[in-house]
């Protein structure tokens, strides 16, 4: 049997840690061919090609490397790679599956980003079960796009791939931390490879891969609203290029003066209309899962008035937040306010499914 | 049973009014969100969700009667429910979304078929529904149309409202306290279209259903099948209080049952309004009290809907369905029920002539109409044809290497997933037609016409037609 062609793109993260004692604590410090000795059962499963990108903590990335990432993944594709494993840092995996996602636009090819919790120098590790399992998938199914593969459940024995725009991290250090918000994980696949799709995938056969890239010059804000909240915690985005709000409920601002205690609410509604003159300014659900509706309680019939954004919207605040710099480096500022909405890469699901909440935890 | 003689009831005499309340259905989503329209679920449910509701003030402060009476029941109700075409919505977990615009075209273009004029602004609205059938206590109704007509061969019967709302969940039993519905049909899209009291005597009601229901047909998002169109006919008469009659099962049965409905309101009426129901004796039977009017108010999780002359402008107005069958009728000449037949199944037959030049449309028309129907006489099974089908027959007379006499046999075995073999219904040339026949005349002497036509037949069924095998026959002896 002819094996495909996996390509593996290292980028650091804890899957590349070991400890360290000059630093005292782990350091992204295995090479590709390392990791590599370190699971020689994929060879067995695949033909694979491996190099390091950069060995960095994925708190550390920046917009330009998602761009680096991508046309790493591109050189890739026109190799004839049959699918790439980008093994990264969790704490911004989400993002990066996200941002990729959104720049790989008529993705060909399986693109599977995995890391581990726990470092690779550990015989507990689960970076193990998550790098067989992205090679799995890879051979054994013909999906096409980003996806992330990480642990089901707290078991060795099965991963699930899940959405690049719709997943988050929702635990510090569980091996099963990353969950599809508002939606469904892709596949289910063992280390024996065994796949089985959740939802529907479509396979085309004649997609041209083609990148549309971030501009790393873009700044963007993302501001969690709270309790005794002040104007100048918004104000301090006037010079930015557009900003995400975490609201709480289905879309709520503290915005309503009720008595003198309250006077700062008003000044947080001037700068939010003096904000949504000058940058797309989104709303992002605080609660993360559930949609935003800015139809159903009287202070927020004005958000729309003076232009906020995202209404309907259960994309998380994190792809709220890349989608928005992705637009903004990619189309005229006045079309956001329509494209924020609009379906690019399923990261908004058309309907609330009651048993979304059933692949979360049991 | 009253023992009276109908035809002597004189409708104008006594005071009689009646209108109907028609409800379709619409395909595609519901109305609110993003789920499919299915309304037929026979699998078991995916989950159970038990609540209770309980009778709420609407805006005007005023407690609805309906509300009421239902609330005195105390009921748990218990809903069904389905991850394929139920969502957060349904269960009233979620606001609604956005309105689905392919079901506010449809209804904006029936409005326009019914010469109503739609209004400015659509303002969505709550009405307090209690009884279960809708999760969250109400429908949501809004007013899409006013003023429209429609002739009628007893005069103009005028419509004064075109409403658009959520269908409600289909009731599935009742067990004490407990009443089960089933989600399903829970918000899909559903035009009311309420007609004034002009409707002259019980046959006029019928006449006037069967009108509306043909305009509504003519729209492509209706949907079809038993249970998606319901028509309520509305009742008084001098000195009775307004009756409503729902549950229909034909448009046949409405002229009976509301003749018997106003005998009952002669002899025995009661003396508040109420709604009844239709039972297939063609008598109707008691539901509840009709509600009262304070039903309604604003559904605030909706913006207005402004409907601008711009949309309207866009909306595409339908030809009627009797309008295409005419037209169908007068172009291809066909009899009036196959073009009426192949209107209503959405057959779009200049593909076909299109396609197959050599045969006669009449011919395609009544292969595609008739054909199953003398299957189903003659074979006694329910011939399943797919297009294909038709095709594989369409394609061969095309090509001359059947005869039309042959269709039934080919469509019998394709029906039963058959190949046919051809050879067997292979066409005769002229020559070895005339050949084979001249030697059964002579395996047969002296052998009567009818004789030899039965053996001929026999022999050279489905290869020929009756027709040429008589010609030859005569031209022989």
């Amino acid at each position: 049997m002819i094996m495909k062609k996996i390509a593996i793109l290292h980028t650091g993260g804890t899957v590349s840690s070991y400890y360290d004692d000059k630093k005292g604590g782990v350091s992204t410090k295995y090479t590709a061919k390392d990791i590599l000795n370190l699971y020689p059962e994929i060879k067995h499963i695949a033909k694979i090609e491996s190099r390091l990108i950069q060995n960095m903590w994925s708190q550390d990335t920046r917009f330009s490397h998602y761009n680096l990432l991508a046309k790493e993944v591109e050189k890739e594709v026109k190799n004839g790679a049959e699918g790439v494993i980008i093994t990264h840092g969790t704490d911004f995996m989400h993002y990066t599956s996200s941002a990729l996602a959104f720049i790989l636009e008529n993705c060909p090819i399986p693109v599977i980003i995995t890391g581990s919790q726990r470092s690779s120098d550990r015989g507990s590790s689960d970076a193990k079960l998550n790098l067989i399992c992205a090679c799995q998938f890879i051979v054994n199914s013909n999906y096409q796009g980003v996806g992330i593969c990480m642990h089901e459940s707290t078991n060795d024995d099965a991963c699930l791939i899940l959405h690049p725009t719709k997943t988050r991290k929702f635990h510090t250090s569980r091996r099963d931390a990353f969950k599809v918000v508002n939606g469904k994980p892709i596949a289910r696949v063992t280390s024996q490879g065994n796949v089985g799709f959740i939802g529907k995938h479509n396979k085309s056969e004649d997609k041209k891969l083609k990148l549309k890239l971030f501009d790393d010059k873009l700044k963007i804000g993302i501001v969690k609203v709270h309790p005794n909240m002040f104007a100048e915690e918004l104000l301090f985005y006037k010079n930015y290029d557009g900003l995400v709000i975490e609201a709480p409920g289905l879309g709520n601002l503290p915005t309503t003066k009720l008595d003198k205690e309250t006077i700062e609410h008003e000044k947080i509604l001037d700068t939010l209309k003096t904000l949504a003159k000058k940058m797309p300014v989104v709303l992002a659900p605080q609660t993360i899962f559930g949609r935003l509706n800015l139809h159903v309680y009287s202070n927020q019939p004005i958000y729309q008035e003076i232009g906020l954004l995202g209404n309907h919207s259960d994309m998380t605040s994190e792809t709220t937040f890349l989608k928005l710099a992705w637009l903004l480096s990619n189309y005229k500022k006045d079309e956001i306010p329509k494209l924020i909405t609009k379906n690019f890469r399923d990261e908004i699901s058309p309907r609330t499914s009651l048993d979304y909440l059933d692949y979360v935890y049991s | 049973m009253f023992i009276v003689k109908m035809e002597n009831i004189n409708y104008e005499k006594i005071g009689f009014k009646a209108g109907l309340e028609i409800h379709q259905q619409l395909d595609g989503k519901k109305l609110f969100c993003n789920c499919p329209v299915e309304t037929n679920k026979k699998e078991k449910p995916d989950l159970i969700v038990k609540r209770k509701l309980r009778a709420v003030a609407g805006a005007e402060g005023e407690k609805d009667i309906a509300a009421l009476y239902e609330e005195g029941k105390d009921k748990t109700f218990v809903y069904e429910f389905y991850h394929d075409c139920n969502c957060l919505v349904e269960l009233d977990e979620e606001p609604i979304n956005h309105i689905n615009k392919y079901a506010l075209e449809a209804a904006l273009q029936i409005s326009l078929l019914l010469k109503a004029k739609p209004v400015k602004k659509i303002k969505v609205m709550r009405k307090i529904v209690i009884d279960g059938s809708n999760v969250s206590g109400f429908q949501r109704t809004m007013l899409i149309a006013e003023n429209g007509k429609i002739e009628t061969s007893k005069g103009t019967i005028k419509i004064p409202t075109i409403l658009l709302e959520e269908e409600a969940a289909k009731k599935i039993s009742t067990n004490g306290k407990e009443v089960t519905y089933r989600l399903d049909r829970l918000g899909v899209p559903l035009l009311e279209i309420g007609t004034s009291a002009d409707i002259k005597d019980p046959e006029h009601a019928k006449e006037t259903a069967e009108k509306i229901g043909m305009i509504l047909r003519s729209v492509d998002l209706t949907k079809r099948g038993i249970g998606t169109i319901r028509q309520d006919v509305n009742v008084s008469i001098k000195n009775s209080p307004r009756i409503e009659i729902k549950g229909f099962q034909d448009l046949k049965s409405i002229p009976k049952i509301v003749e018997y409905e106003v005998l009952r309101l002669q002899h025995d009426a009661p003396k508040e309004g109420e709604v009844r129901k239709a039972e297939p004796d063609l008598t109707s039977s008691f539901l509840r009290p009709l509600p009262g009017e304070a039903r309604m108010y604003p559904e605030t999780d909706h913006e207005e809907i402004i409907i601008t002359n711009e949309l309207l402008k866009k909306i595409k107005i339908p030809e009627l369905l009797t309008e295409k069958t005419i037209k169908l009728e007068n172009k291809f000449n066909l009899p009036s029920e196959i073009a009426e037949e192949l209107i209503k199944n959405k057959i779009n037959l200049e593909n076909y002539t299109k396609d197959y030049k050599e045969v006669s449309p009449s011919l395609i028309a009544q292969t595609l109409i008739t054909a199953p129907k003398e299957i189903r006489a003659r074979f006694h099974f329910e011939p399943k044809l797919k297009e294909k089908d038709f095709r594989f027959v369409f394609e061969n007379l095309n090509r001359q290497k059947i005869p039309k006499d042959s269709v039934i046999d080919i469509l019998v075995d394709l029906a039963k997933g058959k190949t046919p073999n051809l050879d067997n219904f292979e066409k005769l040339s002229d020559k070895d037609l005339e050949r084979e026949i001249e030697k059964i005349i002579i395996e047969n002497k002296n052998a009567p016409f009818n004789a030899l036509m039965g053996i001929a037949m026999s022999k050279l069924k489905g290869k020929t037609e009756a027709k040429k095998i008589a010609d030859i026959i005569k031209k022989f002896i």
